[in-house]
């Protein structure tokens, strides 16, 4: 039943089918959410208006590190059972978790200087971050580099095994060093340190912005592919 | 076994004549070391505090940039002459030929620079006691830079298009070396802690690098 997540021509089918209703729900659910976090939400009591900067830079960095884990994910398993189907997903989604790595460094440094002063301070999570914006620009130089599409592919596979190191380090830098980063809010889900009528759009934003992630991932895996299917 | 033994032993011996014949490359390397340090204070100043201050930082990442210059013959002579297979058809794994060539490294390519750490130590004016935490934090870093650099290189063997990508993987990867043993020498008092995580790291990559090391000239091998 869950063929579709390994198998090219079974994803192909699916694909057709839901591009078009993704495409839809998820521009009308960036609308929905920018209406919430850009009118209906309130302003913060101490940061304003620049509160709502969190509106894209939370479910930017959430897909950040969603991205490269399902890339870590489709590593290990084709590497391990031999599914070559991994590889086109690497190859594809690498780009998609630069863009939003980056969106996310860019918003947060936008944040920043109001709010701390500074656009970029060396602390833990931030550096982390700009560490896993270099792994995936490595990883789309490593799928360019190569003459030899196994090689390329099976090698990209390691080295993203080997960057997951990277991953416990961002989700745990603010709990393990001292940093000037805020610790994680709306991971606790038993009692979110946050309020609601703030919760409500970012939770809105991180579901439209998945949707849209998940919308280019599908475009570009198809066209990868197409692609494939030419060399071959 | 016997017949085992003699026969690493053979490889270094084997190793140590490749390395006396390109004996001037690794001068290149030490005067590329000593030069980068010059152009540092040229840049800087020669101010005595500043250099005292950051010299430990300079050092150090220059050690690391002058390490990746030597990457590109790590595996690609032996590979291209067939000599990889050679010992592969002798009874060595790539595992084991991994592990031969990152020792290797470590004593024909990194302990010069150990030997011209002290030397370069006078330059930016650093204190003897500093010097001596240097030099063991440089034996152990400098370990796991040969397991860095037989990583990027066994990676790009069969890349022909842009090889300056090793030198960059290998240096995402020893940021934490970085951290740490420039921690190790500017905060004496925790030493122990700072140089136990140090142990870890290496131990680290001797047991995944020549797994590591093992796939990729396998991968090479298979598709050249």
């Amino acid at each position: 039943m869950l063929k579709f997540f390994i198998n090219p021509n079974k994803f192909n089918n699916l694909a057709d089918v839901i591009t078009k209703p993704l495409f839809y729900l998820s521009i009308f659910a960036l609308i929905i959410g920018l209406v919430f976090s850009l009118y209906l939400s309130p302003d913060d009591y101490q940061q304003g208006s620049t509160v709502r900067i969190m509106y894209i830079h939370v479910p930017s960095a959430y897909l950040a590190l969603l991205t490269y884990f399902i890339m870590v994910i489709y590593s290990i398993l084709s590497l391990a059972f031999r599914i070559p189907f991994g590889f086109i997903v690497n190859s594809a989604v690498a780009p998609i978790g630069a863009v939003f790595t980056l969106i996310c460094i860019v918003s947060g440094s936008l944040w920043g200087k109001p709010m701390w002063g500074t656009w970029w301070v060396w602390d833990a999570r931030l550096t982390s971050v700009a560490i896993l914006f270099i792994m995936y620009l490595i990883i789309i130089f490593l799928n360019f580099s190569f003459e030899n599409n196994i090689v390329r592919d099976k090698i990209v596979a390691v080295f993203i095994i080997l960057g997951s190191i990277n991953l416990p380090i961002i989700k745990f830098s603010v709990d393990w060093w001292n940093t000037l980063h805020q610790p994680a809010s709306i991971s606790k889900l038993s009692s979110p340190s946050i309020d609601s009528s703030m919760l409500i759009p970012l939770l809105i934003m991180m579901f439209a912005f998945t949707l849209i992630g998940l919308f280019i991932a599908i475009i570009r895996i198809k066209t990868e592919i197409m692609l494939r299917k030419n060399k071959a | 076994m016997i017949n085992f033994f003699s026969k690493i032993i053979i490889y270094f011996y084997r190793e140590y004549k490749t390395s006396m014949i390109g004996l001037n490359d690794l001068f290149v390397n030490l005067v590329f070391f000593f030069l980068s340090i010059f152009i540092f204070i040229f840049s800087i100043g020669s101010d005595k505090e500043i250099l005292e201050i950051t010299g430990i930082g300079i050092i150090w990442s220059l050690l690391l940039l002058s390490s990746t210059l030597s990457l590109k013959k790590y595996y690609d002579s032996d590979f291209n002459s067939g000599n990889l297979i050679m010992m592969h058809m002798n009874g060595f794994s790539y595992e084991l030929i991994a592990l031969i060539k990152v020792v290797s490294n470590f004593i024909f390519v990194q302990i010069p620079f150990l030997i011209s750490i002290p030397i370069a130590c006078l330059f930016v004016n650093i204190v003897f006691q500093k010097i001596i935490l240097m030099l063991i934090s440089f034996i152990i870093g400098s370990l796991i830079l040969s397991c860095l650099g037989s990583i990027s290189a066994s990676m790009n063997l069969l890349n022909k298009k842009n090889y300056s990508l090793g030198s960059i993987i290998v240096m995402v990867l020893s940021i934490p070396v970085i951290i740490f043993s420039v921690g190790i020498i500017n905060n004496e008092e925790s030493f122990l802690s700072l140089i136990k995580i140090l142990f870890g790291i290496l131990f680290i990559f001797i047991a995944i690098t020549p797994w590591f090391s093992a796939i990729c000239i396998r991968l090479a091998i298979q598709n050249n």
